[in-house]
């Protein structure tokens, strides 16, 4: 059934978008996305319009900039017809402006939004899988980083990462675009920490989840242990993530290409 | 701290240490600290050798932990236990847990399953855990970290086949039921590959046109359901599992599917290196009232006319209680396990109800006992060879089935009929299994609400979940009283018992919880360690 509603906006939407596109004031909308909003060519336009009216604030990957991150705050699942309202409309007592793009451009450009924050085996994802997963194991992602069983255990499984991540969400994991301190507040079930016991014996991993009271902790053969804290003289934690930053620099642009095009790929639920 | 990660050193071993494998040999001995597999031994009696929670001191048991299962409801996962880790089951969900303190692990979630049901529980073997999502696919995940080392299809959603019991891992084969009987599927069994998840071999539990069996369908032998939707039990000895049938589809409307419908409501007896069919036993011939079987089949060494006789034992939803032949599935004996029974008058010489005429599904409604959920159900029973008792959850009630006059869609939620539910009273039975005689019971409440099975110890005692969202726990000689605990929920899956660092648990699923329990122990004072940030 469609559904018409006059500027709606929404909470869950008020801090995302920043003005990037001219104002303009609509009548009522019609929020049914149209069928093409995955069209190929329909998202390639989205993607002009994106880079021209959205990019300066939100950044040319939607990863954030002056603007907030728009792949992430996407993953959270709005319904076309919101994000549609927000881009139309703006939101009322930020910088987010309204548009006054056509509503046909205006669903082009929530197809290209969708089309950046969907999964990342769904998008096109150019390279060379096969040399990507050659890079893997030579740029040492392996070391702490399993793919269906191959590699080491300690760090996230990427088995399905493909299907669970944006591509621009896997590139920024490897390329970090800019320094977000809240990134070390963000660690929960993947904190680098060192363990002196009262024995003086010391123990080294990731921290699965940790509490004042009982530790458990992924040693890099990927054997877990539990620890009462009980017996624990001194818990050191490394501050922000134990992913390598520099990987933008240690990769060439073609392996790095590649090494996307192979996480893209890794979906469980796709045939090999 | 520089290179932390790339640099560790392992320089002592701490408190629990978890690098070990499960072997085949450790699940054929039974539970200890470990519970490592759904009944807790191969042959289904949900016993635990532990001592420490005694009859005497059981009435000092408090919570120790809460897990909440985030996105839950309705829990029926039976945890398993290992090394100190347990892991508990959601709708297309894993949750490894500190099952010392009740904190999360690691968590593996599906997002891409295209359906959600209930789950009841896990495996695990070597290095591995299992369970499968409610689209059929098995999931083998590293017990330590959750990371996902295969995900395999064996069923298909499109031809009506849901998945939502907890696999069974026996030697190098991880066994797998079928559900989605109540609206038109062919159920099977299926043996995976525990390394891979190949398939190994498939049974169907109903015979494709032509095969034998295939004569007691007059239609609809394609879609007749006989869903595997509750682990089996296995025979080390004789390398054969034993693993029970649902009911046939439509459930109330027997008309298009004349026939005693094999294998429906049915325990199969099958070789585990090929699934081959060395016997099998129908308890309800064309089952009518969707009583099926699904209660797994308790192995047990009996003396029979004198002498010491290796059987199956069985409380079956149509009322009975039934002692088959392990060896041959050879029918013994059977006996009432509820007072109201209204549709057999007994159970003949050869194993078959004596029908009492006029009981099937009517238009108008057919008022019978025992009711559509059974005298007892998937929460199963439990041995104690302590006691020599065995230990069901029964349930007085009868219902109203009707009889619907449409033609079977499958797929379409059709189940031929309907039946009501109207509540009964529900005892916790201990039946001896030799000939079948109550030796006691408990009342456990008249809403018949609660689906939590049993679990005992070797100290005698028995934990059951009563209809008021109780733990409850009695002793398994006598029936006494001896503790209860409010979870706050229905009880919708079967209590454990386990070990963990000299201190003995019960764990159980409630609601959108799992609970530990154990005896009182006062928490002595700590100091916190000292705690440094570093770049």
């Amino acid at each position: 059934m469609r559904r018409f509603i006059r500027n709606p906006v929404r909470a869950p939407l008020a801090l995302f978008f920043l003005p990037c596109l001219a104002l303009a004031q609509h009548g009522q909308v019609d929020l049914k996305a149209p069928d093409s909003l995955k069209n190929p060519e329909s998202v390639a336009a989205g993607a002009k319009l994106y880079a021209t009216s959205c990019g300066g604030c939100h950044g040319p990957e939607g990863i954030g900039g002056r603007g907030p991150n728009l792949i992430k705050r996407l993953a959270r699942n709005i319904p076309d017809g919101e994000l549609f309202a927000t881009l139309r409309n703006g939101l009322p007592g930020t910088d987010m402006p309204p548009t006054s793009l056509s509503d046909d451009d205006t669903w082009k450009l929530a197809g290209y939004l969708r089309s950046i924050s969907g999964p990342a085996n769904q998008a096109v994802v150019p390279g060379d899988p096969a040399n990507g997963e050659a890079v893997f194991n030579k740029a040492g992602c392996a070391g702490c980083h399993a793919i269906l069983g191959k590699g080491s255990r300690m760090g996230p499984d990427l088995s399905n990462i493909g299907a669970n991540k944006p591509l621009a969400a896997i590139r920024d994991a490897l390329v970090p675009s800019k320094t977000d301190p809240s990134k070390n507040y963000q660690l929960q079930g993947a904190e680098g920490v060192k363990v002196t016991m009262k024995d003086g014996s010391t123990l080294q991993g990731i921290a699965r989840n940790r509490s004042n009271y009982s530790l458990q902790i992924v040693d890099q053969k990927g054997d877990l242990h539990l620890v009462s804290m009980d017996k624990v003289r001194e818990l050191q934690v490394k501050e922000g993530s134990p992913m390598p930053a520099d990987y933008g620099q240690r990769l060439s642009a073609t392996d790095m290409r590649d090494l996307l095009a192979y996480l893209a790929r890794q979906s469980v639920r796709s045939a090999k | 701290m520089k290179n932390l990660i790339l640099t560790l050193l392992l320089a002592s071993s701490l408190p629990i240490g978890t690098a070990a494998q499960v072997r085949y040999e450790d699940i054929v001995k039974g539970p200890g600290a470990d519970w490592l597999t759904y009944a807790g031994n191969y042959e289904g009696w949900r016993y635990s050798p532990l001592k420490q929670i005694t009859p005497q001191n059981a009435g000092s048991m408090t919570a120790q932990w809460t897990y909440h299962v985030p996105d839950s409801g309705g829990l029926r996962t039976n945890p398993i236990v290992y090394k100190g880790v347990m892991y508990v089951t959601n709708s297309n969900s894993m949750h490894a847990i500190d099952a010392r303190t009740g904190r999360l692990i690691w968590r593996y979630d599906d997002p891409q399953a295209t359906k959600k049901g209930v789950n009841r529980g896990s495996a695990i073997s070597g290095d591995s855990v299992y369970f499968t999502t409610t689209d059929n696919y098995l999931v083998a995940l590293d017990r330590q970290t959750g990371a996902l080392l295969f995900h395999k299809k064996f069923g298909d959603v499109d031809k009506g086949t849901t998945s939502t019991s907890a696999p069974l891992v026996v030697k190098d084969k991880v066994l797998v039921g079928s559900a989605g009987g109540d609206s038109g599927m062919r159920g099977f069994i299926v043996a995976l590959s525990a390394k891979t998840g190949e398939e190994l071999w498939r049974t169907w539990t109903v015979p494709a046109k032509g095969e034998k069996g295939s004569e007691t369908w007059s239609d609809l032998h394609e879609w007749g359901g006989a869903g595997t939707w509750l682990s089996g039990t296995f025979d080390p000895e004789t390398n054969t599992l034993f693993w029970t049938t649902g009911n046939p589809w439509p459930d109330f409307a027997g008309g298009p599917r004349m026939g005693d419908n094999l294998y429906t409501s049915s325990v199969l007896a099958l070789d585990l290196e090929t699934g081959k069919l060395k016997w099998y036993f129908q308890f309800t011939p064309h089952d009518v009232h969707d009583w099926d079987a699904q209660s797994w089949p308790v192995l047990l060494e009996i003396q029979w006319n004198g002498k010491p006789r290796k059987v199956v034992v069985h409380a079956n939803r149509n009322g009975f209680f039934y002692i088959l032949d392990r060896q041959t599935g050879e029918y013994l004996k059977a006996t009432p396990l509820t007072d109201n029974i209204t549709w057999a008058k007994g159970i003949d010489d050869k194993g078959r109800p004596v029908l009492v005429p006029g009981k099937d599904p009517t238009p108008e409604g057919n008022w019978v006992c025992p009711s559509i959920k059974g005298a007892t159900n998937w929460m199963g029973q439990s041995f104690n060879p302590g006691t020599g008792l065995l230990y069901v959850l029964t349930l007085e009630e009868c219902g109203m089935f009707t009889l619907s006059t449409q033609k079977p869609v499958p797929m379409k939620n059709f189940a031929g009929g309907a039946a009501t539910e109207p509540g009964g009273q529900v005892y916790l039975r201990a039946i001896d299994p030799k000939d079948g005689k109550r030796v006691w019971e408990y009342p456990v409440g008249n809403t018949s609400r609660t689906w939590s099975g049993t679990v005992s110890t070797a100290t005698g005692v028995l934990f059951s979940g009563d209809d008021d969202g109780h733990l409850i726990a009695l002793d398994a000689k006598t029936g006494r009283h001896l503790w209860h605990f409010n979870v706050g929920d229905s009880l919708t899956a079967s209590p454990i018992t386990y070990e963990v660092d000299g201190k003995q648990y019960v764990a159980v699923a409630a609601g959108t919880n799992v609970f530990a329990f154990g005896l009182f122990e006062p928490v002595p004072s700590m100091a916190l360690p000292k705690m440094t940030t570093t770049k």
